[in-house]
């Protein structure tokens, strides 16, 4: 059957109900057509359809209509009926879409209005500071800066971990191919060593910083080692999560933690001698005469050294990862990595709980 | 300041509190004590200042490897020759700590911790003639 091409609306207001207001004109042009019976089943089985169908119903439908014509003739005025209370969804479901746009609208200009906010009060954090002295200032304001740059950087750092951290759940719960797995894999550790650059630059800026752990939980705090965890205590916690292992993956995990056990105590130990150092070197002449700025000045030199730990203690965290690596398989490599990534989520959450939980009064 | 490897003088160093992590301190008497001679003659060696955290870490480590190393700590005076002489020695720049085995330039603290990690120091430790087993 063909339809005049002069019946068809224009689709810029109809969106995707066409073929019902269509058929509610076509079943005007079929009451012209001089066999009424066959035209009327055939406005049947379509209005039939149609009303089964979702609202974005296409046109082939509308074609596979003519191959059933043996349904029973229902009275006209049904059908009208039918006809009406499609057109009232249609222009429900018109309106709805259209608070729904206006309502993207508002989130959009809304977070333009946001990111404008955070440009103002980055560009603003490097004129933080009330001092007079400009030079005072400048270095002050440079390490604000990277401070503020690093917390920002970081809180984007974590969305982007959670967001890995379900991928994965949902990955390996769905039983994909090794391949898409690796993908996933290969994008968690580069985060992780993200992460370490994003850390080191920041201690250039203020070393003392990274090792308070101050954008951190408390509860994550607790755990510090050197600015970070300690490698040799979260293979202890995540390797349990990865069985089952073979035997030469058990030795090399075991080989593994001994070796970063003795990195850790002879970084340790280092910052042990390095303490001694600074300690030393401050009360280095006779105390008690109030001049002593080449002694606070030689201390400071010596202070330096503790950005090279913090690199050093990172340095050993990534090369635990990417030997870590190594040794899993690709599956027990996600495994290990959703392990770690909810062990952190869950010492966030021990923070938040403990922030909120009521105390004894003192 | 025991130059030889004796066990009863690494012992002493050990006692001593080992405040270089606790390898053989060997120090530069003079000039003329050839920074080359030493490198050849020692299966390992290290050379950092006097004082040096990262060189006590170093240290630390191969001890814990059961090497024996010999420290050579330099004073800040003779920091800028001592690096010279080593760049020529090497064929190359050398930032301290400088870790040379069998006769050749190792690296610094960041090759020693990765290769520990990985396992490897110890086949290169066993062919540059520092332990045995």
């Amino acid at each position: 059957m063909d339809f005049p091409s002069t019946q068809f609306v224009s689709s810029q207001t109809m969106a995707t109900y066409e073929p019902i207001h269509q058929i509610g004109m076509w079943g005007e042009n079929f009451k012209s057509i001089s066999n009424p019976n066959i035209s009327a089943s055939v406005i049947v089985d379509v209005v039939n359809k149609l009303e089964n169908e979702s609202e974005t119903t296409s046109h082939e439908m509308l074609a596979s209509s003519s191959k059933h014509d043996q349904e029973a003739s229902k009275p006209f005025d049904k059908i009208q009926r039918r006809l009406a209370q499609n057109r009232e969804a249609a222009r429900k479901s018109r309106l709805r879409k259209k608070a729904y746009v206006q309502q993207l609208e508002n989130s959009r200009l809304k977070l333009i209005q946001l990111e404008q906010e955070l440009e103002r009060s980055r560009q603003q954090g490097l004129y933080v500071g009330g001092g007079l002295d400009t030079g005072h200032l400048g270095i002050s304001g440079a390490v604000n800066s990277g401070i503020a740059a690093f917390e920002l950087g970081y809180e984007r750092w974590m969305e982007e971990r959670n967001k890995q951290i379900c991928e994965l759940r949902s990955a390996l719960n769905a039983q994909i191919s090794d391949i898409e797995l690796r993908i996933l894999v290969e994008s968690g550790m580069s985060h992780y060593f993200e992460l370490f650059r994003m850390k080191s630059s920041v201690a250039k800026a203020d070393v003392f910083y990274v090792m308070s752990g101050k954008w951190k939980t408390s509860a994550e705090r607790f755990f510090s080692w050197i600015g970070g965890f300690r490698p040799s205590e979260l293979l202890k916690v995540l390797v349990p999560q990865i069985d089952p292992l073979t035997d030469q993956q058990i030795l090399d995990v075991c080989n593994l933690k001994q070796s970063c056990q003795q990195a850790e105590d002879a970084l340790s130990q280092g910052m042990e001698k390095l303490r001694e150092t600074v300690s030393a070197t401050l009360a280095s002449d006779q105390m008690g005469q109030g001049i002593y700025v080449p002694q606070v000045a030689m201390a400071m030199e010596k202070l330096e050294a503790l950005v090279r730990f913090v690199n050093q203690a990172d340095h050993l965290r990534q090369q635990t990862l990417q030997q870590m690596s190594y040794i899993l398989t690709t599956r027990q490599a996600a495994r290990g990595l959703l392990a770690l990534g909810e062990y952190i989520q869950r010492l966030q959450a021990l923070s938040t709980l403990w922030a909120n939980h009521p105390r004894k009064p003192a | 300041m025991a130059v030889a490897g004796g066990v009863r003088s690494r012992l002493h160093n050990f006692l001593e509190g080992a405040d270089n992590g606790g390898g053989r301190r060997l120090v530069i008497t003079d000039s003329k004590t050839s920074l080359a001679k030493l490198v050849v003659e020692n299966a390992v060696i290290v050379f950092g200042r006097r004082g040096c955290c990262m060189c006590h870490v170093v240290n630390r480590l191969l001890l814990g490897h059961g090497v024996n190393p010999a420290v050579c700590e330099v004073d800040e005076e003779k920091e800028e020759a001592v690096l010279n002489e080593l760049s020529i020695v090497n064929g190359g720049g050398i930032q301290f700590p400088a870790v040379f085995m069998g006769g050749k330039l190792f690296g610094g603290l960041d090759r020693v911790m990765s290769t520990h990690i990985t396992g490897e120091l110890v086949p290169i430790l066993k062919e540059a003639g520092a332990l045995w087993l």
